[in-house]
């Protein structure tokens, strides 16, 4: 089968993807998707909060899903469910299996929005047992939400990303103890309003610079002893508290799903564990695309599904003018600064560049410099890693530069 | 009436070997196991490897039975359709004071009967294991390996077809000698057998104490493993061993090529104060990666994507230099044990099972099953098919097309078949070690839910017992 | 006497100031400042949960309470949910308990849900 452009991925930013596409033209569009139903991983989050940027109103994930896949039924975009690709090829083919059959497709254009992953238990190699309990926090949100099962009644949640902290809030609504959110660095890795409104509006105490040190039990979780840290990141010995619970949930980190982007020999940043790309959300390889959560892991949604609609416009372009981004350029992530997206740009074009800072600060300006030249540099008076920054620069500022630096300076 | 022939007392790869060998009789056989599933001790947590037999101590059991054992391993492996691959191992010297040592264990080696081994230099092991940091190093061609949960649950299915029962969450709490046999209590009801084989790994002397034989204690001895991502899989090709240990004895941490293309890390060795203690340790973990570095600079912590530990049934106490060998013997009348039944347990299991069957044979004249069925045919995996094959089989139904575990691309419809296993294990252990689902890079953090979803029940557990996945129903 | 909140509006998360009577500084937008102010008089939120419906392809809809409601009445409005059925068909916005617990605010399915 002969395809325009193939979209990897429905959830949020693939959805946003295909709709930018079709509005630029492109007719031949198809939207594979490996679950049951459009709307990715919005589908268990019934929290609300998506879309403040973007519609200015707080929707909840299906909600916010439903908003994009009404456009796609609107203008009947082609979706397969149900469907996994199983392999992507450098030359645009791929193969994708479905209860329909085993099918081959070659695609003028990809779109890669495969969303990311979770870290795991044994990524984090938590020494003790290995009983039933131990979920990472979108898993035990997948069985709560979607399937009606509770995961556990006395849980213990270690990290203090958005993801754990909306679990702590859904359990405890739900009849379950929260007994701590344990976080390892100094300062928390969430939304400053999922703070309040998950922690402490139920009371549930917050131990940073600790980390878990031991799982226990047999079958089923019995305990987990934490520890504090020291600035190395180790447990320091004697400061060891245990609590009784039955499920220890894993909020520890989201890394970008990326395995089609490898099968296709795609330059990957081993920073942000996603695709290398332009300014056009290109990769390295011509024709294809990537964008959303398995370019970089995001904090908001919308953010997200802007990148997605970047992407699904120079698609566009690809397909019905043959215009393709340049790789002239490349950005660094300098001191302070954690990740840079996009890795390289043309120099001809608007450049709006999304990172994110390595440690918590306050006061800082980010500066952007072409060798000794300032670009750009703005004030922010609190700088967080989890808070993802954009910044956009002109044309006329991005011209004649030999490559951007992005720092914190005092 | 629980009324047996032979009661096998453990469903590891030594038990459910000797239900198949003595499935080939005319006898009625029951396996008596205290977990959900077969494989739950040692049997499942090991590196899978099928030795050679060269290395264990001269005209030993261990030796012995390894050697034979090893030679029977492809025809077994082809009749329960269990993967199987030669890979070669090489004991790598790091230095030119080791290449004594090394022509001392090939020349042992030798002796012990091991073919076409060669001390291979450090531009020819470059050539072999790009990877790998040596001087010089001894290859011996005929290690292989075996996935060791697909070949115990293949040896308890084939056993089960004819005419084997099993006795899942069955725990043995007390035996009497009565009715010239042996009545054997279990939380699941009484059992009366003519025979028993005690096959109960590292419970063998709690058992064997039920009937006042109390020779032997065996000692835990823990090891802990990692197991690497698929995508570091070119990192070797055969087995690399170190240097023997000096200081601790063993064979030291090693890696091995897992038949999966997983590369496994260890074993550590620690001996432990309880039975129970399956945990990983922070130490043990360290010290796992501190060791394989050596032989492997280009590991990174990055791409371990699990860990799990086993407990070794040794019979020595801690800090013993003695050597320590397989121990059957049978005590009383008509009661056989089989105590520290550790490395190279599975490879010798075979051999085991009939040396069981020839004791019982001295009380009984066994007669043949002609009805006996070697062969036993394994799970579609999907995965390893041709695209013709994925696409023929989804036409003939469309339950394959649906990927429930995306890491190793296992299917709906082998899921549903795991859960349907012919031993009736229902846990979700039990469909990880027959389908892979949720051994891959995402531990099942994707894939469980769904996995629930098509089991269907609330009370749904990881490996029996207490170990329910979900509390209770939301609304 | 002060006492310093974080907005949960919008992500910015302003830190805004409450002192005395109703003294409110730090907020970057009006919807700040009414978040400051019924904080510290009758606090609100937003409850999200499930309910479960009859008869549908999914076993559990997402519902909202559509405004925020009062902090004390979550305990009594998380029974009410609890105990609520809903029978599919049903479409976003459709309201599964009109004025929950008497505040004057409706549960409302999130997602649709078709019969089964």
């Amino acid at each position: 089968m002969n395809k325009d452009l193939v979209i990897i991925g429905g959830g949020p930013a693939g959805l946003a993807a295909a709709v930018k596409a079709r509005m630029k033209g492109v007719k031949d569009i198809l939207v594979i998707e490996r679950g049951g139903r459009l709307g990715g991983i919005l589908n268990q989050c019934i929290h609300d909060g998506f879309g403040l940027e973007l519609f200015k109103k707080a929707y909840t994930g299906p909600e916010f899903a439903q908003k994009y896949i009404d456009k796609i039924e609107g203008m009947k975009i082609k979706c397969m469910l149900n469907s996994t690709v199983l392999d992507l090829r450098p030359d645009k083919t791929l193969t994708v299996v479905s209860p329909k059959g085993l099918l081959e497709i070659k695609a003028k254009a990809i779109i890669l929005t495969t969303g990311c992953r979770e870290k795991t238990r044994e990524m984090i190699k938590i020494p003790g047992s290995r009983p039933a309990g131990v979920y990472t926090a979108g898993c035990a949100q997948n069985l709560i939400n979607l399937l009606g099962y509770m995961p556990g009644r006395k849980v213990v949640i270690l990290g203090s990303g958005d993801v754990g902290l909306i679990m702590a809030r859904r359990l405890t609504l739900e009849g379950a103890k929260v007994l701590a959110v344990v976080e390892i660095m100094s300062y928390s890795n969430g939304l400053k309003r999922n703070i309040v409104q998950c922690l402490q509006d139920y009371e549930i105490p917050l131990y940073l610079s600790h980390t878990v040190v031991e799982i226990k039990g047999n079958k089923r979780v019995e305990s987990v002893v934490i520890a504090k840290v020291d600035d190395r990141l180790q447990p320091v010995k004697g400061t060891e508290k245990e609590f009784q619970c039955d499920t220890l949930l894993l909020s520890d980190g989201l890394i970008p799903e990326n395995e089609l982007a490898e099968k296709a020999g795609v330059e990957i940043d081993s920073i942000t564990s996603g695709p290398a790309v332009n300014e056009f959300n290109e990769t390295s390889v011509q024709g294809i695309y990537s964008a959303g959560n398995s370019l970089q892991v995001h904090d908001l949604v919308d953010w997200a599904c802007l990148e997605a609609e970047n992407a699904g416009l120079h698609a566009a372009d690809f397909l019905l003018s043959g215009i393709q981004g340049k790789r002239n350029f490349k950005t660094n992530a300098d001191s302070g600064v954690r990740q840079v997206v996009p890795q390289y740009y043309s120099g001809v074009n608007d450049l709006t560049l999304s990172l994110r800072v390595a440690v918590p600060a306050k006061n800082k300006n980010i500066v952007v410099k072409d060798g000794s030249r300032m670009v750009k540099k703005i004030f922010c008076r609190e700088l967080n890693p989890a808070e993802m920054i954009r910044i956009t620069l002109t044309k006329e500022e991005v011209k004649n530069s030999k490559g951007l630096k992005v720092s914190l300076s005092d | 009436m629980n009324a047996f022939d032979v009661a096998v007392v453990g469903a590891g790869v030594v038990g459910c070997s000797v239900a198949r060998e003595l499935a080939k009789f005319k006898l009625n056989v029951v396996v008596l196991e205290k977990e959900a599933d077969v494989a739950e001790g040692a049997s499942g947590a090991n590196s899978g490897v099928i030795h050679s037999g060269f290395k264990e101590p001269r005209l030993s059991l261990k030796a012995l039975y390894c050697v034979e054992g090893n030679k029977k391993f492809s025809q077994i492996a082809r009749e329960l359709e269990v993967p199987y691959k030669v890979v070669g191992t090489y004991t790598v010297g790091i230095s030119e004071a080791d290449r004594k040592k090394l022509g001392e264990l090939k020349e042992a080696g030798e002796a012990a009967g091991a073919k076409d081994l060669e001390i291979i230099e450090e531009k020819e092991l470059k050539k072999r294991e790009p990877h790998v940091q040596g001087r010089l190093a001894l290859y011996a061609p005929e290690g292989g390996i075996t996935d060791p949960h697909k070949y115990v649950i293949a040896l308890a299915e084939n056993a089960a077809m004819n005419g084997v029962k099993f006795c899942f969450n069955t725990e043995v709490t007390g035996i009497e000698k009565k009715d010239g046999g042996y009545q054997i209590k279990t939380s699941c009801g009484v059992f009366q057998s003519k025979f028993v084989v005690n096959c109960a790994g590292l419970h063998a002397d709690e058992i064997a104490n039920m009937v006042g034989f109390r020779k032997y204690k065996v000692n835990p001895c823990r090891g802990e493993y990692f197991v690497l991502d698929k995508k570091a899989s070119q990192l070797i090709n055969g087995m690399i061993y170190p240097m023997p240990p000096e200081k601790t004895g063993g064979i030291g941490v090693h890696l091995t090529p897992s038949i999966d293309s997983n590369i496994l890390i260890g074993p550590s060795a620690e001996y432990i104060d309880c039975k129970q203690d399956l945990g990983t340790t922070a130490r043990g973990m360290h010290e796992l990666f501190e060791e394989a570095v050596k032989l492997v600079p280009e590991l990174r912590q990055k791409y371990i994507i699990h860990e799990y530990s086993g407990l070794r049934s040794k019979l020595i106490k801690p800090g013993s230099r003695n050597i320590e060998d397989f121990v059957i013997e049978e005590n009383p009348a008509g009661f056989i044990h089989l105590f520290g039944i550790e490395s190279p347990g599975l490879t010798a299991a075979p051999v085991l099972a009939s040396k069981v069957r020839e004791l019982i044979g001295r009380h009984a004249k066994l007669q043949k099953n002609p009805h006996f069925n070697p062969k036993r045919k394994k799970m579609i995996r999907f995965s390893e098919l041709s695209k013709e094959e994925k696409a023929r089989l989804i036409k003939q139904n469309p339950d394959y097309g649906v990927i429930v575990c995306r890491c190793e691309e296992v299917s709906k419809k082998e899921i549903i078949d795991a859960l349907n296993n012919p031993l009736g294990v229902r846990t979700l252990k039990g469909i990880r070690i027959r389908t892979r689902a949720g051994m891959g890079r995402c531990q099942g953090s994707f894939c469980m839910p769904k996995i629930m979803k098509l089991v269907g029940k609330l009370d749904f557990t990881l490996k029996g017992g207490e170990s329910r996945i979900c509390h209770c129903s939301l609304r | 006497m002060t006492r310093e909140i974080v907005c949960i509006i919008c992500p910015n998360g302003c830190r805004i100031r409450i002192s005395g009577r109703l003294k409110i500084m730090g907020h970057k937008c009006h919807k700040g400042f009414e978040y400051a102010v019924k904080e510290s008089t009758n606090p609100e939120r937003v409850i999200t949960s499930s309910v479960k419906v009859i008869n549908g392809e999914l076993p559990l809809a997402s519902v909202k309470t559509n405004s925020p409601i009062p902090k004390v009445e979550i305990k009594k409005i998380m029974e009410i949910i609890k105990k609520a059925r809903i029978k599919a068909p049903l479409n976003t916005g459709d309201v599964i308990v009109k004025n929950i617990c008497g505040s004057g605010v409706d549960l409302v399915a999130t997602r649709k849900v078709r019969r089964k």
